[in-house]
This record gives structure tokens, C-alpha cells and sequence, in this order.
């Protein structure tokens, strides 16, 4: 190394102040682009629906007028509002705990080594990699009334003609599209529990076995807990898919009928896009920031406590 | 009890679980494949035979029909055009976005660089509708509504938080060594970046890249929101569209979701591990 010191070009002498000049270009050069991009099509518009929801603005016009609070103050009284925030609490509630469930015991059936555990796992995965228009399809055809599967198999067991339009029925509409949901939603639980049990280790399992816990006893006091980590995420992936819940509404009822499948995004779809009242309905999309605000908050101080507890 | 499983232990060889076990995940993979299935069936019957309640039974003859119909559809041709058109520079787009902006927070922090991973971050959080109103007003000033445009820049920035994130993880991995040893070298950052840190990234872009395609494919809003003439809109779009004109025609709604499926499907069959891995990985780290 001595000999490279007399050679007073080499890198190293030129010393950690060219060093650090070349970094900070190289760093200006390389994150100009992503910021600029994010901060124009991504923060920008963020904080402009704080501003636009002060407005009356109608979508056409360039024009508009500042009219204080009274997009919040419509919110407040807004039946419609009341409604799809009851709808988007049950939605995800049903978003949390069927998909977590499902796939928390499919994940457990195929970590129990039977044979075939890859392809149960891409069976159960495959709808992941299909739209939301494409499955929308396809569970309107499940619930369509006269050739449905689901009216075919209730009216093969129960033996007589069997013709409810699940879709149609403000009492069914909203739960109908949650088992769609829910449905495309499992394999990604699955895949994210089985990750999770990939790191518990096997001779803690199998020191259980031989102090002769039973199955049961082994997954609900060590491997259910073990999981904790995976747990979080899977429920904090459906709390926020579950937030952006848009399309598959769109496509298999459009929130209807009478508004009993409305959710705060179908919401602020309709009264934007439908109704033209783009101000009322930037004050709709900033309640539902606030929302996935506090929900994301929140997932971030349950996340450290479980980083503390199981490092 | 305890003391007579231990003595019996050879019985533990006539375990009857994994049988049981194998029976209830048969059950449960009938029922999960069964809507896919629904999609596959209907594509190769006649409209009539559906309407009739045959769809959920096996046919005896393949009818193509629907797909010749689907294949023959100028419009078809158009929305698949269009969506290949968004999905290919978006996906690309974004990945290098995120290649140098991950490379950057994991070979060159800075002070605050942690604040400003954060923000770009949590951007995966949001509903989209939180940014739908003041982008359609950007893009309408701009006078780009009706095109591809604000759907490829809207889907580039979206695509920052996930591609940043999994890109700082890997690149997090690669030794700092090779990066000082490629400088002393006399390499500059960007050749560091080009044929040090990328050619080993590999896998991560192989990962980014399913995702994006997938996510950007499979899309509906943004093309909902910013397109309005039949000229514009992607396949997703196009499948809710020819549901009006084919208002009753089951055969053929199957045959065009199923055409609008195959390019995700391929990705999913063939990088299955990849797109698993990206979920999982984006998902553990976020």
C-alpha cells in the first residue's frame, strides 16, 4: 500500500473531499428523475386535493370558486357518505378476516410437507395474477341467477328450482362482491404465511412433538404466535387493499343497488366522475387519506413493538 | 395415555393425516379453481348452451366460435395494442427509477436520504383516489386526456415506491467491496451502477418487472378516468365496453377475458417464483 502513495494520482490520495464531490453529483444526477416524477404526479396532486377540496370546482370549467368548509359540512350530513363509510368498515372487516383465516389454514395444510404442496400453492395463488374486471367476470357469472353455479349447486342439493339474483338484492349485493374479493385475496395471505413459517424452526416443532403436544396444541400456543410478525403484514396488506377496494365494485355492481354495495371510493367516484362535483368529491378523497393515514400509523407502531418483541 | 403413545410409537407410521389432509386441500383447490374454470368452459361454448345452464358441465365438443368472433374484433386488436403500449414503457419506466433511486439510498446515503426513502415509500400506501381529482385536472390542462400518456406517467410514478424499495433491499446485498473496488479501478458511479450492481440485480428486476407488468396489465381506473374514446381505451376497459354489445353473448365474454388473461397468466406460470417473491418481499419489508 506504501508504494501507492507515491504514485500521487491513485484514487485514494486524491482524498475523501474529491470522493464526496463525485458522490453528491452521482446523487443529484441519479434521484433527479424518480423525486422529480414522484413529487409532480404523486405529492403534488396529494396536497391539491386538500386545495381542490375547498373549491366547487366542476371538472370542465377552468374556473372555480373557494367556498370555505362546506364540502365537510355536506360529509357530515351526507346520507350517502354515512352509508358507504358503513359499507367500507364491513368491507374491510370481511377483508380482514376471511382472507387472513383462509389463508393462515391453507398455509398450515401445505407446510405439512403432503405430497403436491406446489401445486396446491399455485392453484390457490393463481387468482392473484388475474384483474379485478376478469374475476369480477367471472363471480357475476357464479351469482347470475338463472345459470349461476351458485343457484345450480343450492338447487342440486336442495332438489327444486333455486333463482336468487345475489347481485341484485340490496341484502346480498355487498357480502356477494366481499367473497369475490376475498377469493383473489387468500393466495397472497398464503404466500405471506407460509414465508413466515418457513423461518420457525423445525426442532422447536419437533422438541413439542416429543413432550407430546397435539397438533392443535402446537399451532395455537407455538406456531399461531411464531407468526405474529407474518400476521401483521398479511392484516395491514388487507387493510389497505381492502382502502383502494374500487374495481371489483365497479364491475360486478357499480355500487348498487340502492347504494348498498357504496364504498368511500365508489363513493368519490360517483360524485366526482358521475355528478361532476369534483370539490365535494376531492374533500371525500382527503377523509379517506386521513383514514389510510391514521390506519398506516398505526400498522408502523404495531410493526417496531413486534420488530422489539421478536427482533 | 402419554405413556401408551410413546410405547406405540411404530402405530405413528399409519398416521392417518396426510391422507386426510391431502382430501381436504383437493376439496378446497375444486373450489378455488372452480370460477377460473367457469371463465375457461364458457369460452368454448355457444351462448346458447350457457343460457340453457350448461356452462358448469364438461362439453363433448370444443366450439371455437367465440374465440374466431373475439380474434375477428378490429376493437380487440386496438385494446390490446393500447395496453401493450402503457404496460411495456410503464413497467420499464419505473424499474429504472427505481434502480437509480435504490441504488442511491443504499450505496450513497446522505443525510435525510432515510426521510426521503420514507416518503417515496409510503406512497404504496394511498388509494389511488386520493390523487385521482388534481392528476385528471393536471392532465386535462395539459391537454393529454383521450391519450396513453398520463396512464404510462401515472402508472411510472406509482410504480417508484414499490421499485425503489425492493431495489434499496437488493442492492443492499451486494457488497460494498465490489462497488470500492470497481472505483479504484478508475470506474465512475454510473459504470459502477451499469456493470457492477445491475448484472448481480438480476433476480430483483426479474421480480419488478412481473409485478409491474401484472399490476399495469390487469388495470382499470386510470384508464377508466383518463381515456373516454374507444380509440384509447386498454383491454380492461374494452371488456366492460363489448359487454354492451355483446349484452348476452356469455361465450364470447369468456373468450375475451380469457385472450385478455393469457399475457399475465404466462408471466404468472412461467415467473411464478419471482412474482411470489416480490409479493412477499414487498410485503415483509414494507
Amino acid at each position: 500500500m506504501k508504494g501507492v502513495r507515491a504514485g500521487s494520482r491513485s484514487p485514494i490520495f486524491c482524498g475523501a473531499r474529491r470522493m464526496e464531490q463525485s458522490n453528491r453529483f452521482w446523487r443529484t444526477v441519479l434521484l433527479a428523475a424518480p423525486v422529480a416524477v414522484f413529487t409532480v404526479f404523486v405529492i403534488w396532486p396529494l396536497l391539491s386535493s386538500f386545495h381542490y377540496s375547498f373549491t366547487n370546482w366542476n371538472g370542465f370549467n377552468r374556473e372555480f370558486d373557494y367556498v370555505g368548509f362546506s364540502n365537510y359540512a355536506k360529509i357530515v350530513t351526507d346520507k350517502l357518505f354515512l352509508n358507504a363509510a358503513i359499507n367500507t368498515v364491513i368491507w374491510m372487516v370481511a377483508a380482514i378476516l376471511l382472507p387472513t383465516l383462509l389463508g393462515l389454514g391453507l398455509a398450515l395444510l401445505i407446510d405439512s410437507r403432503v405430497p403436491g404442496g406446489t401445486m396446491f400453492k399455485s392453484i390457490f395463488y393463481l387468482p392473484i395474477c388475474l384483474s379485478a374486471v376478469v374475476v369480477g367476470q367471472i363471480w357475476v357469472w357464479i351469482y347470475q341467477p338463472d345459470w349461476g353455479l351458485l343457484n345450480t349447486v343450492i338447487g342440486l342439493v336442495s332438489g327444486e328450482e333455486f333463482r336468487y339474483p345475489w347481485l341484485a338484492k340490496p341484502d346480498t349485493a355487498l357480502g356477494s362482491v366481499i367473497i369475490a374479493w376475498a377469493w383473489q385475496q387468500t393466495g397472497l395471505s398464503m404466500v405471506i404465511y407460509l414465508a413466515g413459517l418457513t423461518s420457525i424452526p423445525e426442532d422447536l416443532i419437533e422438541v413439542c412433538e416429543i413432550e407430546g403436544a397435539t397438533a392443535w396444541q402446537r399451532i395455537r400456543m407455538l406456531i399461531i404466535p411464531l407468526l405474529t410478525p407474518a400476521t401483521v403484514v398479511v392484516i395491514a396488506l388487507s387493510v389497505i387493499n381492502s382502502l383502494k377496494g374500487f374495481d371489483i365494485l365497479y364491475i360486478m355492481t357499480g355500487g348498487g343497488p340502492f347504494h348498498s354495495s357504496d364504498t368511500l371510493a365508489m363513493h368519490m367516484y360517483n360524485e366526482s366522475f358521475k355528478k361532476y362535483l369534483m370539490g365535494y368529491g376531492s374533500a371525500i378523497s382527503v377523509v379517506l387519506f386521513l383514514i389510510a393515514l391514521t390506519i398506516i400509523r398505526i400498522y408502523f407502531r404495531q410493526l417496531r413493538r413486534v420488530d422489539e418483541i421478536y427482533g | 395415555m402419554v405413556d401408551a403413545a410413546a410405547i406405540d410409537r411404530p402405530l405413528r407410521d399409519f398416521n392417518p393425516w396426510p391422507a386426510v389432509i391431502v382430501v381436504c386441500l383437493v376439496c378446497l383447490a375444486v373450489l378455488f379453481l372452480a370460477p377460473t374454470l367457469g371463465v375457461l368452459l364458457s369460452s368454448v361454448k355457444t351462448t346458447r348452451d350457457i343460457a340453457f345452464g350448461e356452462l358448469w358441465t364438461i362439453p363433448d365438443t370444443l366450439f371455437l366460435g367465440n374465440f374466431g368472433e373475439v380474434i375477428a374484433n378490429p376493437a380487440v386488436h386496438r385494446y390490446i395494442l393500447n395496453t401493450i403500449l402503457v404496460t411495456v414503457p410503464a413497467t420499464a419506466a419505473s424499474i429504472a427509477l427505481g434502480v437509480f433511486a435504490g441504488y442511491v439510498f443504499s450505496k450513497l446515503p446522505f443525510r435525510g436520504s432515510d426521510v426521503l426513502f420514507l416518503i417515496l415509500v409510503s406512497g404504496m400506501f394511498f388509494p389511488p383516489q386520493v390523487i385521482l381529482i388534481p392528476l385528471f385536472r393536471l392532465f386535462n390542462t395539459m391537454g393529454l386526456i383521450d391519450t396513453l400518456w398520463p396512464i404510462i406517467i401515472v402508472h411510472t410514478a406509482l410504480g417508484i415506491p414499490i421499485c425503489t424499495l425492493l431495489m434499496r433491499n437488493f442492492f443492499a446485498t451486494v457488497p460494498n467491496a465490489l462497488r470500492e473496488a470497481a472505483i479504484l479501478e478508475g470506474a465512475n458511479e454510473w459504470q459502477v451502477l451499469m456493470r457492477v450492481a445491475l448484472p448481480l440485480s438480476l433476480p430483483a428486476i426479474a421480480v419488478l418487472a412481473t409485478l409491474q407488468f401484472t399490476w399495469i396489465w390487469n388495470d382499470f381506473l386510470w384508464p377508466l378516468i383518463f381515456t373516454n374514446s374507444d380509440e384509447k381505451r386498454t383491454i380492461m376497459i374494452g371488456i366492460v365496453n363489448l359487454k354492451g354489445q355483446y349484452s348476452v353473448a356469455w361465450g364470447v365474454q369468456g373468450a375475451l377475458s380469457l385472450i385478455a388473461s393469457i399475457p399475465t397468466l404466462i408471466v404468472f406460470l412461467f415467473f411464478q417464483r419471482y412474482f411470489i417473491k416480490g409479493m412477499t418481499m414487498g410485503a415483509v419489508k414494507g
